[in-house]
């Protein structure tokens, strides 16, 4: 089944242990005994029955290889990924969160939670609320809805998310989680997704994607743990085509499937969000953003990207751009429906290679700045709710955009 | 006299035609030899693509596939494959032609010289081909990098990187050909090292300005971090 390499010891620990009811897997490297700390109140927390329980970490534990089973609750360590380290932090904890599940599938687990190795969400009482409905049997797959401000994660809110719900059909607010929680059904298909990636391990985890691909049962759940990744030194235009290139290869690989998704469903919503004052938004949130420095990007980008954007885009969006060119920083907007055409070009000169795939996704850099922008200035003075209207109708209008996909995924020289 | 230009005419003409019949053998193994080798060269391909695709060659690639993908963005490394072993067949056989042609035609000093150029022809075109694919990736490259880093020169470090490549290959390819000896190796000694003499002097001589606009940047820096922190793209 899984294609994860496994230690020969920590196979045969798994066979010692048998089979398990919940798997907690640990995405990235932790510390032994703060793990032990946080994990095994949060554990006790899900349920008034002990629940037979194997914690999975990276880690090397050499008395937890050696001990035999006896606890409710057992510890296997599994070792750090092989994978390429400039391939940045998000693929170093997919490949972690592969090796989690495969593990849990070779336990046999009848529910997996997967939570980011700061453990931030075991802090979290609400965070029983993404274990709890999978357990009940109802859902397939709990992701999490984490607390953000209008300015916080706006790759995933311009293009990750807005781009899985239209093709994937489910509203699913973060499809790259950090943390969630899949059955045992769906287990293998998230450890050895069908159609097979050609690329297993140089890919990120799109959990809700896949399940929903595999007509599963998606959640979500108000959790209250932000994450921060190690994004030092990392440049905007090479975390964009990590996870955009991603996505489109996701895209490519289950071409099959989702073009019959047709709309999308709403993924019922557990927990409830925190309350005003709880969010990260701070004062200065409030205030409207200077977008000069966005909108200089864009304009940059429109100077002297025209000619590698003329191969990936028909010439009614290049007309449009030049448009937006024109107009004054405060007068810019860029419209949604552009924008998500935009993004469909894109994932289809993916597919083609009409280009390099690292220059393709480079050019998109000063295109997203663009929407960011356009976005800024439209929540700028808004509230956070406000906010989400405003990023629910872009959603819409990358789904109402949906058939122009298609018919360019099909046809592709039909535009140009 | 009108005879004397008849005769005269005659033979050249009778001159010529035995030329051609000379070489016509020539001409036909050579045409004969390419031929077989276009129809061996359809076939491997042919059986090469077949065994790629049994073998799935562009999966098992991997990580590597990729990087040649980057190089050369609409072909699959099964399809490169099949075109190498397709053109590599027909090099061979106009080098056996060219054999051919020698072994048939009574003039060996002609295609003893195409024989020992051919090469050289043949090398230069491959240097040419992959000198211009490396100035376009180049450019390509540093131009979506400067506008990534706001550089406001951009096309013109992307102009200078393909240009650079490009006279570096030319230079090169007539090198191989043997084609204006030392001439070449100075005018390109020249060019190379006054591009390089313009681009210290302009840097020399701009630094003061880059200087203190960099210093500028810096006195209002404190702004720009807090408009940057705001904003937080993952």
């Amino acid at each position: 089944m899984a294609r994860i390499e496994l230690p020969e010891e920590t196979r045969k620990r798994v066979e010692a242990i048998g089979t398990t009811e919940f798997v907690l897997g640990i995405a990235g490297p932790v510390h032994p005994q703060d793990l032990r700390a946080k994990a095994i109140e949060w554990i006790s927390s899900l349920a008034t029955t002990p629940l037979k329980t194997v914690i999975v970490y990276m880690g090397v534990d050499e008395r937890a290889q050696t001990r035999p089973p006896a606890g409710v609750i057992e510890f296997v360590p599994y070792p750090p990924s092989q994978g390429d380290p400039s391939t940045g932090p998000w693929m170093e904890i997919a490949n972690a969160q592969r090796s989690a599940l495969a593990l849990a599938s070779l336990l046999q687990a009848k529910v997996c939670a997967v939570v980011h190795s700061d453990l931030a969400a075991l802090l979290d009482p609400a965070s029983r609320f993404l274990v709890a409905p999978v357990f009940d049997g109802k859902f397939d797959l709990v992701s999490p809805i984490y607390p953000e401000s209008k300015y916080e994660g706006l790759i995933n809110k311009g293009l990750l998310a807005p781009l899985s719900r239209a093709l994937f059909g489910r509203r699913v607010r973060f499809p790259l989680p950090f943390d969630f929680c899949a059955s045992a059904r769906l287990l293998p298909k998230l450890v050895d997704p069908n159609p097979p990636r050609s690329q297993p391990g140089a890919q990120l985890l799109w959990p809700s994607n896949i399940v929903a691909m595999e007509g599963g049962q998606i959640g979500q759940a108000h959790i209250r743990a932000s994450h921060t990744t190690q994004s030092d030194g990392l440049e905007l235009s090479a975390v964009l085509g990590q996870l955009v290139g991603s996505l489109f290869q996701e895209i490519e690989a289950c071409a099959a499937q989702w073009q019959r998704v047709r709309g999308s469903q709403p993924a019922e919503i557990f927990g409830a969000p925190p309350p005003e004052g709880e969010t990260t938004e701070t004062p200065a949130d409030v205030k409207p953003l200077d977008t000069h420095p966005l909108f200089d990007s864009f304009l940059l980008g429109s100077r002297n990207l025209e000619e590698v954007w003329r191969l990936v885009l028909p010439p009614v969006s290049l007309f449009e751009l030049k448009r937006l060119t024109r107009l004054t920083p405060e007068q810019f907007r860029m419209p949604d429906e552009l924008w998500a055409r935009i993004v469909y070009d894109f994932a289809l000169a993916y597919r083609l290679r009409r280009i390099g795939r690292t220059h393709l996704l480079g050019a998109l850099t000063p295109l997203y700045l663009g929407w960011v922008a356009s976005y800024a200035q439209d929540v700028g003075s808004t509230s956070a709710a406000e906010a989400d209207q405003r990023l629910d109708r872009l959603a819409r209008i990358f789904e109402s955009n949906k058939p122009y996909f298609l018919s360019r995924w099909r046809w592709p020289d039909r535009t140009n | 006299m009108w005879e004397h230009i008849e005769q005269a005419l005659q033979d050249s003409m009778g001159r010529v035609t035995t030329k051609i019949a000379t070489l016509l053998p020539g001409i036909l193994a050579f045409i004969l030899a390419l031929l077989i080798f276009l129809i061996l060269a359809w076939l491997f391909s042919v059986l090469v693509r077949a065994l790629l695709k049994a073998v799935k060659f562009d999966e098992r690639l991997g990580s590597g596939a990729n990087t040649l993908t980057e190089w050369s963005p609409a072909s699959t490394p099964t399809s490169l494959a099949t075109r190498i072993v397709f053109w590599g067949f027909v090099a061979i056989g106009v080098l056996v032609g060219v054999s051919a042609f020698e072994a048939a035609s009574a003039e060996p000093a002609v295609s003893a010289y195409m024989f020992t150029y051919l090469p050289h022809i043949v090398g230069a075109a491959l240097l040419f081909f992959v000198g211009n694919i490396l100035a376009r990736f180049l450019s390509r490259s540093v131009l979506i990098t400067a506008v990534n880093l706001n550089l406001h020169y951009a096309r013109l470090l992307a102009t200078g990187a393909k240009w650079l490549v490009l006279i570096l290959t030319t230079a090169m390819a007539l090198d191989h050909l043997s084609i204006g000896g030392q001439i070449v190796d100075l005018a390109f000694g020249i060019l190379f090292g006054g591009i390089v003499l313009a681009l210290a002097l302009a840097v020399g001589l701009g630094s003061r300005d880059l200087v203190s606009r960099s210093l500028e940047r810096e006195a209002s820096r404190p702004m720009e971090t807090q408009q940057e922190e705001r904003l937080h793209h993952f």
